[in-house]
């Protein structure tokens, strides 16, 4: 099996660093000048919530999780950017599709949460159902930080 | 019976000669025994191909690992067997259950813990006679488990993804439940209120109000209270006003009889009670439109104040509390706390208990 991980490591930074690359990301933003049509409303939301999920991302440790690496790399692709990942260690190379096989016999209840999880976290659907979970618990932590900090943000900007 | 075979010398050729002789042939003995008795073992490593008319489908090595048990109820039989496979091998304590009708005691089928009497002193046989004769053998499994590794393996595995789930069961609010299945979907729900929330406070300061109720009324999600806040606010976006109204009217009946039954309905539809006077405050303030600020909650809904609740100044609680301020009655979560942060923030303190 896999390496044995006594206590499994899901630290997350603090605030700060997810906001400095929060703004960063919408200065960034400003900077294309979107901001003067309002018909572009969805568009101009789009992007701000896809700011806020890479610059999570990046906040988060960049490449060095599963979900953060996907999410990278679906963002990058959409800009038709070409990304380069440093070559990280296989360490755990099995194939999903013999794994998913046989998992459907073990505990189907959590094996049809596991594939619902699969669809929410992204990158979800080349890990095995243990990784799955480990992603999920550093995404949760992720997500709540970015939604402290941009609620934050909305109400320091808000006037009273 | 076994006994009579064994012992009258004149039955066939085969047989033993007699009981009180101890220099019969080892390889007739036992091709006696085999032929007439259907054990599928023998314990002797010493004479090791036997006939397999009784034993179809094992191989010799398990056979050298069964202890065959004679339920002869002769003392005398049992010493000239005893003598005979003393011979080849050592049985120091021997124990002849009597009358036992063949208990059979096999090391290699059985994967649980023998249940029948015999078989504990016999394995303590078997565990000395065994253990010369041990070319392969597994591990003694504990009781109620499996050895292969296969087993050993998936259990390996559900223990991880249980320790996954412990840690994640800190992480997510409400997260007492024991029961596996709700947990997880309970990890499911909360993952895709996060998402919302991002989404609804990338929209915050930017999208206008129609993009807002649009955005939201199309999201998905049942987390708490906290969804039902926003749809609550795009309800009253799309509402017309007679259904606002009869909530009024709902709202109006019920707090003649309780309070707190109103305020809970109001939360329920993912609507708060506030005083007027700070309706307008914010409304005026904040609001580009012209619209009347006592119809409730679309105006506010572009502005700072918050896109997802709304708010519900019941002109009529004027009149039934005889109070011209339309003074509030302070319970919990469900007040506006006078701020105009975005109430999902308060969508999240509504959904703790």
């Amino acid at each position: 099996m896999a390496s044995a991980d006594k206590t499994i490591n899901t630290d997350v930074p603090e605030k700060d660093v997810f906001a400095i690359h929060f703004l960063q990301s919408l200065s960034n933003l400003r900077i294309q000048n979107l901001f003067n049509s309002p018909d572009t409303t969805n568009y101009r939301v789009r992007k701000i919530k896809k700011a806020a999920y890479v610059s999570m991302a990046r906040a988060a440790g960049g490449t060095s999780r599963l979900w953060s690496r996907a999410l990278l790399r679906r963002a990058a692709k959409g800009n038709n950017k070409i990304v380069r990942f440093p070559r990280r260690k296989r360490k755990v190379t099995w194939k999903i599709s013999s794994k998913r096989r046989r998992s459907d016999q073990r505990a189907p209840v959590v094996e049809d949460a596991a594939e619902r999880l699969r669809n929410l976290v992204p990158g979800g659907g080349g890990m095995e159902t243990s990784k799955l979970m480990e992603e999920t618990a550093h995404y949760i932590k992720c997500l709540s930080m970015q939604v402290k900090v941009m609620q934050c943000l909305v109400d320091g900007l808000s006037p009273k | 019976m076994m006994n009579s075979s064994l012992l009258t010398p004149s039955s066939s050729s085969s047989h033993i000669q007699t009981p009180a002789t101890t220099t019969f042939d080892h390889e007739d003995f036992l091709d006696q025994i085999f032929s007439s008795a259907p054990w599928p073992s023998v314990v002797d490593d010493a004479h090791p191909p036997l006939p397999s008319d009784s034993f179809h489908g094992h191989d010799v090595d398990s056979r050298n690992q069964q202890i065959m048990m004679m339920p002869l109820n002769d003392g005398s039989s049992v010493h000239a067997l005893y003598n005979g496979f003393s011979a080849s091998g050592s049985l120091p304590n021997f124990h002849i259950p009597h009358g036992s009708g063949g208990g059979l005691m096999n090391q290699e089928r059985q994967t649980q813990t023998p249940s029948q009497p015999q078989a504990s002193a016999s394995t303590a046989t078997g565990g000395t006679v065994a253990a010369p004769l041990q070319s392969r053998t597994k591990v003694r499994a504990r009781r109620g488990q499996a050895t292969d590794p296969h087993s050993i393996a998936e259990r390996l595995r559900r223990e991880r993804i249980a320790e996954r789930m412990k840690a994640l069961q800190e992480l997510v609010p409400n997260g007492n439940k024991t029961d596996k299945a709700s947990m997880l979907d309970e990890i499911i729900d909360y993952v895709k209120f996060l998402q919302l929330q991002v989404k609804v406070l990338s929209m915050s300061r930017l999208g206008g109000a129609a993009s807002v109720s649009s955005q939201i009324s199309e999201a998905g999600g049942s987390h708490g209270n906290a969804t039902s806040a926003m749809a609550g606010s795009s309800q009253t976006a799309g509402n017309s006003n007679d259904s606002i109204t009869m909530t009024e009217h709902q709202v109006a009946k019920l707090m003649e009889e309780d309070m707190g039954s109103a305020m809970q309905y109001l939360q329920g539809k993912g609507l708060c009670l506030m005083p007027i006077s700070l309706a307008t405050a914010i409304s005026t303030a904040t609001c580009h439109t012209t619209r009347n600020p006592l119809i409730p909650g679309a105006a506010d809904v572009g502005g700072p104040s918050s896109p997802n609740l709304s708010n519900m100044t019941i002109q009529s609680t004027n009149t039934t509390m005889g109070n011209g301020n339309g003074k509030l009655k302070g319970n919990g979560n469900g007040m506006i706390e006078g701020s105009s942060s975005i109430a999902v923030k308060e969508a999240v303190s509504v959904s703790k208990p």
